[in-house]
């Protein structure tokens, strides 16, 4: 049986960060991953992640997971790819189903990170081919580039529908409806908004009754629900869809670490009750990541450096007071991203207001967008001559990349990260697009009101192909989606620096400026 | 985790039949929810019960995909919360191997 210092089950952010903690800890490191590439979820989000400039804000997903990869492979740890943990056994031993065989190996100390696996809500037609989970077809988008299917009904309104909506849409699916039987949108609001302004329905306080269909989806019954979830009876509506995603939450994927017996405990699913620094009950077995409770790639990370230290500390690779300093300072980072509106001590509650003692735009909870006139109640919507940043983003949520941004010093979110980000009032905007381009929520609009007393412009992002050219007209969009007014394309940046999130300005009647916030080509 | 334990000489009540009983829940094993509603008068009181009666959650995923939903049924049944049944025990392997694989496994000397 061979051995190592450390066993890491699973290549995911959290797997990965705590491989990279045991090798610098000098510690002989193998993890396993039954998937042909690494990086676990990581690899499929594709979109720019939240979090300050120490959480990789504004990075793609998968560049993280690309940068911690070879983190890990610098501090020399052995990966173990298509390796799938079959079992763990008393005195640290596991089993790894590899190809034709099965190996076995011991370690001073198993870490678990095997993340969690997609909920699914039984309805009638639920077993047709094309109902799936939504992560899954973000797999078949983002990893195999397969296309789920033409026409989307997306269950769930949290990030995950909200987010992988986006990337059908980017992958040239027509998302029908998001659909949520909670009567507010669950994910960040600046991800609803950014769906809705491509014409997206959302039906908040309703669910699907029926998927309809011969050998596979045809069509989908959706109805209202009462505040117990009962359907309204006459309220069902049938429309046309070949695929249903269902994104409805996640289950810690526990059953491996629980072969150890370490005690368990519920919250939100099954989890190793473990301390603050990941170990369980069981001396040497560590759990890190989605597996210990369902948080987010960025706390993951920081869970799983954590742990890998808690490991090394246990077996004896490094000194206590090493340990205590490294995890104040991890610990201090996890503690910035577990702050804001939508915190885990927050999970459930109704907040009202914003820590500015702002009220929260309830337009956008039901429908997924902000009304026009609640705007104006943001302090990232102010009326300037010129070009000048309107911030659309109204809920409190760990984020800042847009502060450091912008070089003139327009923006700024103040003390902690979760601050709403505040245009500043004597700065000047060189209308330079870079704040547009790093806000991950694609909330951030350059807007001229007024430039001829004809026409204003309106800058924003956009991540659809193929990239609009100047010259181009069409429609200009308003929040919901609607097309409002007529709508040329006067300029596109599309530089290295933006990451691929082109910065699209577009010329529109002036009373439209403030209401236009999406581009749509006339075919 | 502190498990519901059962008196199992206090009846339930009777089976009565519900109109999506019909409605698959173990999408591998094909076990309905009718299935296990009655599974659970017929004295499966348990998660682990319940897996050996009906074989739900003993294909292919595991009962990665259906384990919630089967334990939510099971507790609305015997009208206690979820989280107070316990979960089927956890054992090798984790994922399914083919026989083949083990047929092969030939022991390895330490
Ligand atoms: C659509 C979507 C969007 C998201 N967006 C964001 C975002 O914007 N920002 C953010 O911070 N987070 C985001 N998240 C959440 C984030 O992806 C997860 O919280 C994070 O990946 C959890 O990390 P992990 O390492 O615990 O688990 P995972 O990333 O799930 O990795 C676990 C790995 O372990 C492997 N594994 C499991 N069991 C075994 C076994 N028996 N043997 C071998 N390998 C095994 C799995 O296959 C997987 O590769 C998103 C998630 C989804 C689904």
């Amino acid at each position: 049986m061979k051995r190592y210092d450390l066993i890491v089950i699973g290549a995911g952010p959290a797997g990965l960060s705590a491989a990279i903690e045991g090798a610098k800890a000098g510690m002989r490191t193998a993890l396993f991953d039954e998937n042909e590439k690494p990086g676990g979820q990581l690899f499929k989000q594709i979109h720019k992640f939240f979090g300050s400039k120490e959480h990789k804000a504004k990075i793609r997903g998968i560049n993280i997971g690309g940068e911690l990869l070879k983190e890990a492979e610098t501090a020399g740890v052995e990966v173990h790819l298509s390796s799938t943990v079959i079992g763990i056994y008393p005195e640290k031993c596991i089993s790894v189903n590899r190809g034709d065989h099965i190996e076995n190996y011991r370690a001073e100390a198993i870490i678990v990170a095997t993340g969690a696996a997609e909920r699914m809500i039984p309805f009638k037609g639920w077993d047709l081919p094309g109902v799936l989970g939504a992560g899954a077809a973000q797999t078949m988008m983002n990893l195999h580039g397969v296309m789920p299917g033409n026409k989307i009904v997306m269950m769930g309104t949290g990030n995950v529908g909200l987010v992988v909506s986006f990337q059908l849409l980017q992958a040239g699916c027509q998302v029908e409806a998001l659909i949520d039987a909670a009567p507010r949108v669950g994910g960040y609001g600046v991800h609803a908004a950014k769906v809705a302004r491509t014409g997206v329905p959302f039906y908040l306080s309703h669910t699907i009754v029926e998927a309809k269909g011969t050998d596979h989806v045809e069509s989908v019954v959706i109805g209202q629900v009462d505040e117990k979830f009962r359907i309204i009876p006459g309220t069902e509506k049938e429309m046309e869809a070949d695929t249903v995603c269902v994104a409805v939450g996640l289950n810690p994927m526990s059953q491996l670490v629980r072969m150890t017996g370490c005690e368990m405990k519920e919250v939100g699913g099954l989890v190793p009750a473990c301390d603050e620094y990941g170990a369980t009950s069981i001396p040497g077995i560590f759990a890190a990541g989605d597996v210990s409770g369902i948080e987010e790639a960025s706390s993951a990370m920081i869970e799983g450096h954590i742990t890998g230290l808690a490991a090394a500390k246990y077996a004896g690779w490094i000194e206590e007071d090493t340990f205590k300093t490294q995890v104040e300072e991890r610990t201090a980072s996890l503690e910035k991203l577990r702050q804001g509106m939508f915190a885990p001590q927050n999970k459930g509650k109704k907040i009202e207001k914003t820590d500015e003692g702002l009220p929260v735009s309830a337009s956008l909870l039901e429908r997924g967008y902000m009304d026009a006139n609640e705007m104006e109640t943001y302090p990232g919507v102010v009326k300037k001559e010129g070009v000048h940043p309107v911030i659309e983003c109204s809920q409190n949520i760990p984020c800042d990349p847009c502060q450091e941004a912008c070089p003139f010093g327009c923006i700024k979110v103040g003390e902690r990260i979760t601050d709403l980000p505040a245009v500043t009032e004597d700065s000047v905007c060189k209308n330079c697009g870079a704040c547009v381009a790093a806000c991950p929520g694609q909330a951030i609009f350059l807007v001229n009101e007024d430039e001829d007393g004809t026409y204003g412009t309106v800058t924003l992002p956009y991540e659809f192909l193929p990239l609009p050219q100047a010259g181009d007209r069409g429609k200009g969009l308003d929040r919901s989606g609607r097309p409002v007014c007529d709508a040329e394309v006067v300029k596109v940046q599309d530089t290295n620096a933006f990451d691929k999130t082109a910065v699209l300005t577009m010329r529109v009647p002036r009373e439209y400026a403030m209401t236009a916030r999406f581009f749509k080509k006339e075919v | 985790m502190e498990y519901k334990v059962f008196d199992r000489t206090k009846p339930i009540g009777e089976f009565t039949a519900q109109p999506d009983d019909d409605l698959i829940i173990c999408r591998c094993e094909e076990i309905t929810k009718g299935e296990i509603r009655k599974a659970v008068y017929d004295g499966m009181y348990t998660i682990n019960e319940i897996k050996r009666y009906l074989r739900a959650g003993m294909g292919l995923c595991q009962g990665l995909t259906c384990g919630r939903n089967v334990k939510d049924i099971v507790a609305r049944e015997l009208g206690i919360s979820p989280a107070e049944l316990e979960e089927a025990t956890p054992r090798p392997p984790a994922r399914p191997v083919t026989a083949k694989v083990y047929a092969d496994c030939r022991g390895e000397e330490d």
